[in-house]
């Protein structure tokens, strides 16, 4: 199948600084798409000019047929954009947003009033629906953001931090309804910076940091590829002394440590069960007295780390 | 090609915004209608004969139907401060993010900014027009429609101007000083036989001009007009369709950049 998005070379500057650098990526139609990176990575930027709000600076993106930097005006038609920042004034209240909304993209006024309600009563905002947004919470209005994407449909739908600042329960649900809408036929790029956001939403994850595209493949695909299938977390009581990493990389079935967090090491490896003794001998014989020991399957946060040396909270701290 | 329907679904946005200036709008009527009742009828006691026969026989008469135009104007010129107001909450980028192409936003906003301006001011035309009258309900017609022009060509200048400077303080301060040369270098409150030549000159092909004779020809002050209407249609036109051209080329050029932030 064609993909429906395509970015080649695709590039911007704001000024000397280079937010999105040389993306090459598509995106298949009826897939979810993660957009994973640290705050500051580029995805909001390379949202907004899949949206043709802002022009790329090189390269180009084509939606659908439509190279966004000759026919915007097409291209435009078939995107959505949920944005991360909710798009209200101070007096708008959700139902005056969401109907204008409906209605600039040529919905019909039943189909409007039924997806309108449908959506605001699956989000559990239909009782604040005449408020104006100053009087909302921040997880209200992140709220009625998203559901301006799922009461549009539109063939390309794009979430940028759908469930930022949204409670557990309203988490659970929009996922619902974002997977609902790929049902449908919508293709989705879902751009975050949670882990388990991406990994249990998308078919495959692209890994971001600073503007630059890591990685891209299936979330399992993407674990797998780490070095080791096995990772075995480390902490101490006080700082990990240097010699301790060299020393483990000595064993043999040790493909890689990092010191993940200042009381932690992160030691990939190969069988696991048969290392853990000499693991712990390694600590008895240098006199260090391991707070805990734990083995795991490698997680997303791994798969960045295995690419930038960093955590994904590190890199946002940056 | 340009879409009628998603034009006015974004011009009707901007209209709605009418119903939230409520207090504002009774103010500004409750100014209109003082000014009227001290400034133009004192006004009007202060002239000679000769100098009244140069405004159609009454001051007052010429007086507020220049001052329904002045508040037209700065009625228009609102809507720039709404696109600042939008860029400060984000709202610039949802509005470029929408189906709709740049020609059908830039144009719909100034349709829905002249439309709203010219409900604004209804009732200070209804105030002008029961001082006036009219000769004839086409005649008014046109003349309204012509005030509708005269506020969506006004309009699309400070959308332009908005999206050119990009900085609330400066837009604020270029559009006060516009607006106090514009309407004072114009026939809005006084003939241009009063002028000397040189400002005379200049408010001869003033739009706010062209805006106040096409008014005062719909209040059938016939006398007091420096243009004739069809000329004065002619400058409205250009007005309009300069700014909106305007309009459209500076929005897409300056927002898409990404420098707005
Ligand atoms: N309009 C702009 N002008 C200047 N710098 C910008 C602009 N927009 C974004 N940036 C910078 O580009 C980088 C990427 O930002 P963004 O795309 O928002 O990242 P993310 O969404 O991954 O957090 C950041 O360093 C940000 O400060
Ligand atoms: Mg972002």
């Amino acid at each position: 199948m064609a993909p429906i998005i395509r970015m080649v070379g695709l590039t911007k500057r704001f000024g000397g600084f280079t937010a999105v650098d040389r993306l090459d990526l598509e995106v298949e139609e009826g897939e979810i798409l993660g957009l994973l990176g640290p705050n500051g990575a580029g995805k909001t930027t390379t949202i907004l000019m899949l949206a043709t709000v802002l022009k790329p600076t090189e390269g180009t993106v084509y939606i659908g047929p439509y190279d966004v930097t000759k026919e915007a005006d097409k291209a435009r038609r078939l995107v959505g954009v949920a944005f991360q920042e909710p798009k209200l004034l101070w007096v708008d209240s959700p139902w005056s947003v969401l109907n204008w909304h409906a209605k600039v993209c040529g919905l019909p006024s039943g189909e409007r009033r039924r997806r309108i309600r449908w959506v605001l009563e699956e989000l559990g905002i239909w009782d604040v629906r005449f408020k104006s947004a100053h009087s909302l919470s921040g997880g209200t209005r992140k709220r009625v953001e998203v559901a301006k994407i799922l009461v549009q449909r539109p063939k390309i739908a794009i979430f940028d931090e759908p469930t930022a600042q949204v409670d557990v329960v309203g988490k659970h649900k929009i996922w619902g309804m974002i997977r609902e809408l790929r049902d449908e036929g919508s293709t989705i790029i879902l751009a975050t910076n949670e882990l388990h956001e991406a990994d249990v939403l998308s078919q495959r994850i692209a890994i971001m940091h600073r503007g630059k595209l890591l990685v891209c493949d299936e979330p399992r695909r993407l674990k797998d590829s780490i070095p080791g299938g096995d990772v075995v977390e480390v902490s101490f009581e006080g700082g990990v002394p240097e010699m301790v990493t060299e020393e483990l990389r000595r064993i043999p079935t040790v493909v890689e440590v990092s010191a993940a967090r200042q009381n932690q090491v992160k030691i990939y490896l190969n069988r696991a069960e048969e290392a853990l003794p000499r693991i712990a001998e390694l600590l008895l014989r240098l006199g260090l007295q391991a707070k805990s020991m734990r083995v795991s399957e490698p997680s997303l946060d791994d798969v960045f780390a295995h690419y930038t040396g960093l955590t994904i909270e590190e890199a946002q701290r940056r | 090609m340009m879409n009628p329907k998603r034009v006015w679904v974004v011009a009707e946005r901007d209209v709605r915004s009418l119903l939230r200036q409520k207090s504002m709008l009774a103010m500004r009527v409750a100014w209109f209608a003082a000014q009227v009742a001290f400034f133009g009828l004192i006004a009007n006691y202060m002239f000679r004969e000769d100098v009244l026969a140069a405004m159609g026989g009454s001051y007052l008469e010429y007086y507020v139907a220049g001052m329904v135009v002045t508040m037209l104007y700065s009625t228009a010129i609102f809507i720039g401060y709404d696109v600042y107001e939008e860029a400060d909450h984000g709202v610039v980028e949802y509005l470029l993010s929408l189906p709709v192409s740049r020609r059908e936003l830039v144009v719909g906003r100034s349709i829905g900014s002249g439309v709203r301006s010219l409900l604004h001011v209804g009732p200070m035309i209804v105030i002008a027009l029961y001082l006036t009258g009219t000769p004839s309900a086409l005649q008014l017609s046109t003349s309204l429609f012509c005030l509708f022009l005269f506020a969506f060509g006004a309009s699309g200048l400070s959308i332009t101007v908005a999206a050119a400077l990009k900085s609330s303080d400066r837009f604020d301060i270029l559009m006060g000083v516009v607006d106090a040369l514009a309407v004072r270098l114009s026939t809005a409150l006084y003939p241009v036989a009063f002028m000397p030549s040189y400002y005379g000159g200049l408010a001869s092909i003033n739009p706010i001009t062209f805006a106040a004779d096409l008014f005062r020809w719909g209040a059938g002050l016939e006398s007091a007009l420096l243009t004739p209407p069809l000329l004065a249609v002619v400058g409205i036109v250009a007005f309009s369709s300069t700014f909106t051209f305007l309009g459209v080329a500076l929005y897409e050029r300056r927002l898409e950049g990404g420098g707005w932030r």
